[in-house]
């Protein structure tokens, strides 16, 4: 019995000390946004790869780039127009994955302020969330030429927390929502789609691209990491078609993951069947063509460009290439 | 029984207050939504409906207690939804923060009293380190100790706690240090003692009283760094990152809730420590 | 990790540390003010080169921590917007809810005094709500006031409230029997004997008070914008600016907090100084 345990022992330590560990930086906090990574981890997709991943939940004040850049992770999940604007900034990041080929962004007002159409947005108060969240937004008032300073004729903007209050307390004429979790939260507090006018980035043509897989450049360079990020792209994307398909299932697993406590079983399950939507399309290779709509929209943002020159080797196929040879 | 009569009175008069506030302001909410679905309520009808809300303003209190009743003995103490485990958390972070802050504290002060060099030096920034609004060096703090290597958040959160509880325990220190009187240090150098000796045998006995004195404002403060310490850090566990959720979330109840329970731990450790500081007066020989 | 690769800055960074502290030690010994007032600068100055040698020495990338010098540059490059979150953080947020909520005090303070019942029974209470987190209240408050300089006031009349108060409550029992006595002597009534013997007296108090306000203050203003705000202020700003990598506005920020606070700190110390110059602590 003793040599069965000391052996089985060892082949733990064996198989751990060989299995790789890889920590994922999420953007937000534990929530089925990031359903595919929980799936993956928790149907053993990671371990079949032989890495041992930790997956690092975000939060109000946490920046992924930042904590990228400090080595606490060795990749994250952001959006686009963010990375762009760090890459900018001088932090060489790369995208190398894009689980999320459509956008769920949108700008949800109450119907009962008149509001029908963009032209109606001038002088009204709207809100939208920072930390990399708001060049979407930026953008697409550079490009309806509405000022964002709270000057007359142009839109007073409000940081608004993750919440739907502001719109609920008529601080805000409209808010920024996601399809897969704010707007719901609208829903849920009692106010019916007939009383809400929606605005998608998607429908407007400005939609960026969103959660996608980004890694520091320097590291890429090193042939044993993009090996890793090979291993770890499949996984994910395997974890990201099974949770397409088994939306339930996933929530739950999200659910289990979640250490504040804070997410309930019907939001979750309801955030999953919406991500669902967005991912779906996507095997995780980037679509150029919409990485360069985004850059463009970026880039227009007249007086306020988010970017300024056109990104070079902002993102890479080397990864999903390999990853998706199998 | 006539010292608990007027706090019971002022508590009554609270709650009264409360209920009313609950009312009045409750029921914008609920007349809008009547508006919107064109339907007229009766002020009967809209009050009880203030009470009931699932987001309400003001939750009236009877819907806290609620809430904070099942987030205390509904739950499994190790489940996440706990709110005796996120106070667990909180204390082990406000102990961790009170206990760096005290090191702190006390070793400025025996430093600053002992050599001029320090008291110089040290003793104005000491003063201009707690007029810097340490929740906007909180996510430096975060990000630093990230970089330099430091795993996790339990120590920047303890440097931040320690941040603000360090400055009553310095402070009193200082003042206790500096205590005796010109009569008691003639007597010491009539002794012959040296510096070092009349430090540690007049000076720090001395400063005891004040230390202790001082200790219940330092929890008080370390508990409000760990929580002020709880909101960049990613907001997972903790009380402050449960009123944060709350906020977040659009959870108001989980907001209020996890308010009184940090109310109610705020209230455990200072009777706490005031007990620290009586048994220790006691043993001193002072004034129980 | 422990070699810089540009060991020259840190030598040179360490070489001025030793020096200044040098310097610190021969001035400890004079008791001219002058040396009184160099100290610390020197002090502060050493840091500031330790800092940008440590960083320059190790190649600490600005995403992480900047170098003084950065900083220096942006504060200078950003003074309009540094001023207008000033302004809607320190002025209309702060300062209108200190002064709302040290009013507020001043009055509760005196009703307090007038009725031993109310005494009793709001004292305790209040001593337990001073030490509440009332951070905690920030967002509740931002529901209720909106998102502008409104709600960041009340939270700050709310941390102010309950440390003045007591304070102030502590200050006004602080007169002596005798002197009480005397003012009854002469047939002073409670106004009179408020306003000529015990309020003066509570003034040591009343500015400890006022003290501990100015600190809270500027915590709860800041607080308050990380839950939601309009697009200017300290809170927001460096709430923004840290997820958008930019940390060398953030440190400006924190630059103009802390010269903030300080400031009005330096003011009340200064008022105390001349309301309270009776008072031995004020002894020079």
């Amino acid at each position: 019995m003793k040599k069965l345990i000391t052996a089985s022992m060892l082949a733990l330590i064996a198989g751990s000390a060989s299995a790789e560990d890889v920590k994922l930086q999420l953007k937000w906090v534990t929530q089925a946004q990031f359903g595919g990574y929980y799936v993956a981890q928790a149907k053993g997709f990671y371990e079949e790869e032989g890495l041992n991943v930790t997956i690092l939940p975000g939060g109000p004040d946490i920046a992924p780039t930042q904590v990228m850049a400090g080595g606490g992770a060795d990749v994250m999940v952001d959006w686009m127009p963010s990375a762009l604007a760090a890459r900018e900034k001088g932090l060489a990041i790369v995208n190398i994955a894009q689980p999320f080929a459509s956008s769920g962004m949108m700008l949800t007002c109450l119907a009962e302020t008149g509001i029908t159409s963009p032209a109606d947005f001038a002088d009204k108060t709207l809100g939208v969330w920072f930390f990399g969240n708001e060049y979407p937004f930026l953008s697409w008032m550079s490009q309806l030429g509405l000022a964002t300073d709270g000057s007359a004729g142009g839109v007073t903007v409000l940081k608004q927390g993750f919440n739907v209050d502001p719109l609920l307390q008529k601080q805000a004429a409209c808010i920024s929502t996601m399809t897969y979790n704010e707007y719901w939260q609208v829903i849920d507090a009692g106010i019916t789609p007939e009383q809400l006018v929606t605005f998608k980035y998607q429908d407007q043509g400005v939609a960026t691209l969103e959660d996608g897989l980004y890694v520091m450049e320097d590291r890429l360079a090193d042939p044993a990491f993009q090996e890793t990020m090979v291993k770890f792209v499949r996984a994910s994307m395997k974890g990201w078609k099974y949770a397409e398909e088994n939306t339930d299932e996933a929530a739950m697993i999200v659910l289990d993951n979640d250490q504040t406590g804070a997410q309930t079983e019907a939001h979750q399950k309801r955030m999953m069947a919406e991500v669902a939507k967005l991912t779906a399309g996507s095997n995780g290779a980037l679509d150029v063509a919409a990485a360069e709509k985004t850059v463009a929209s970026l880039m227009s943002g007249g007086s306020d460009p988010v970017i300024t020159k056109a990104p070079e080797g902002a993102w890479t196929s080397m990864i999903t290439d390999k990853a998706l040879m199998q | 029984m006539s010292r608990a009569l007027p706090i019971l009175t002022v508590l009554a008069a609270i709650l009264a207050i409360w209920y009313a506030a609950t009312i009045w302001m409750n029921a914008t909410w609920v007349f809008d939504q009547a508006e919107r679905n064109g339907q007229t309520v009766t002020w009967a009808e809209v009050i009880p409906q203030t009470m009931t809300q699932d987001r309400p303003l003001l939750p009236p209190p009877h819907q806290v207690a609620a809430n904070l009743w099942q987030g205390i003995a509904g739950q499994a103490i190790t489940s996440k939804r706990s709110l005796v485990y996120h106070a667990f958390v909180t204390f082990r972070g406000t102990m961790a923060g009170f206990g760096l802050g005290i090191l702190l504290g006390v070793g400025l002060a025996m430093a600053i009293v002992r050599y001029r060099v320090m008291d110089g030096s040290v003793m104005p920034w000491a003063i201009i380190s707690q007029t810097i609004p340490i929740v906007a060096l909180a996510p430096m703090i975060l990000t630093l100790s990230n970089s330099v290597g430091i795993d996790g958040k339990e120590v920047p959160k303890a440097i931040i706690s320690a941040y603000l509880s360090f400055f009553p325990v310095f402070v009193s220190m200082i003042k206790g240090l500096r205590s005796p009187d010109q009569m008691q240090l003639d007597l010491l150098k009539t002794y012959g003692a040296g510096e070092g000796a009349t430090f540690f045998k007049l000076r720090l006995p001395a400063s005891l009283p004040y230390f202790f004195a001082s200790l219940k404002v330092a929890v008080a403060a370390a508990l409000i760094g760990t929580i002020v310490g709880e909101l960049p850090s990613g907001a997972i566990e903790g009380l402050g990152a449960r009123m944060l959720i709350g906020s977040q979330f659009g959870e108001p109840l989980i907001m209020w809730a996890a308010l009184f329970a940090a109310a109610i731990l705020a209230g455990l450790l200072i009777v706490a420590v005031g007990l620290v500081e009586r048994l220790a007066n006691r043993r001193m020989g002072g004034v129980a | 990790m422990i070699i810089p690769t540009h060991p020259m800055w840190l030598a040179g960074a360490v070489a001025v540390w030793l020096a200044l502290w040098t310097a610190n030690v021969t001035l400890a010994q004079s008791r001219g003010r002058a040396a009184r007032i160099a100290m610390p600068i020197l002090f502060g100055a050493a840091l500031l080169v330790l800092w940008e040698g440590i960083v320059r020495a190790y190649q600490v990338s600005p995403v992480i921590l900047p170098p003084p010098s950065t900083i220096a540059q942006t504060f200078a490059a950003s003074l309009p917007m540094l001023w207008a979150d000033f302004v809607q953080t320190v002025i209309k947020g702060a300062l209108s809810g200190f002064v709302i909520g040290v009013a507020a005090a001043f009055v509760v303070a005196i009703v307090i005094d007038r009725s031993p019942f109310l005494q009793k029974g709001l004292l305790p209470i209040g001593n337990f709500v001073a030490a509440l987190p009332i951070v905690g209240l920030a967002p509740i408050l931002v529901m209720w006031f909106g998102f502008d300089w409104h709600s960041k006031a009340a939270v700050v009349v709310v941390m102010v409230f309950f440390p003045v108060l007591i304070n102030l409550v502590a200050g006004l029992k602080a007169s002596e029997r005798m002197q009480r006595d005397l003012m009854a002597t002469w047939g002073a009534s409670y106004w009179q004997s408020l306003f000529k013997l015990r309020l003066p007296a509570a003034m040591p108090f009343f500015f400890n008070g006022l003290k501990i306000a100015s600190t809270l203050a500027l915590i709860g203003a800041i607080v308050a914008e990380f839950f939601g705000s309009p697009i200017v202020g300290l809170g927001f700003r460096i709430s923004a600016e840290i997820g958008r990598l930019g940390l060398d506005i953030v440190w400006a920020e924190i630059v103009v907090a802390a010269l903030a606070g300080s400031v009005l700190y330096g003011a009340i110390a200064l008022t105390e100084r001349w309301v309270t110059f009776w008072h031995p602590s004020q002894r020079r």
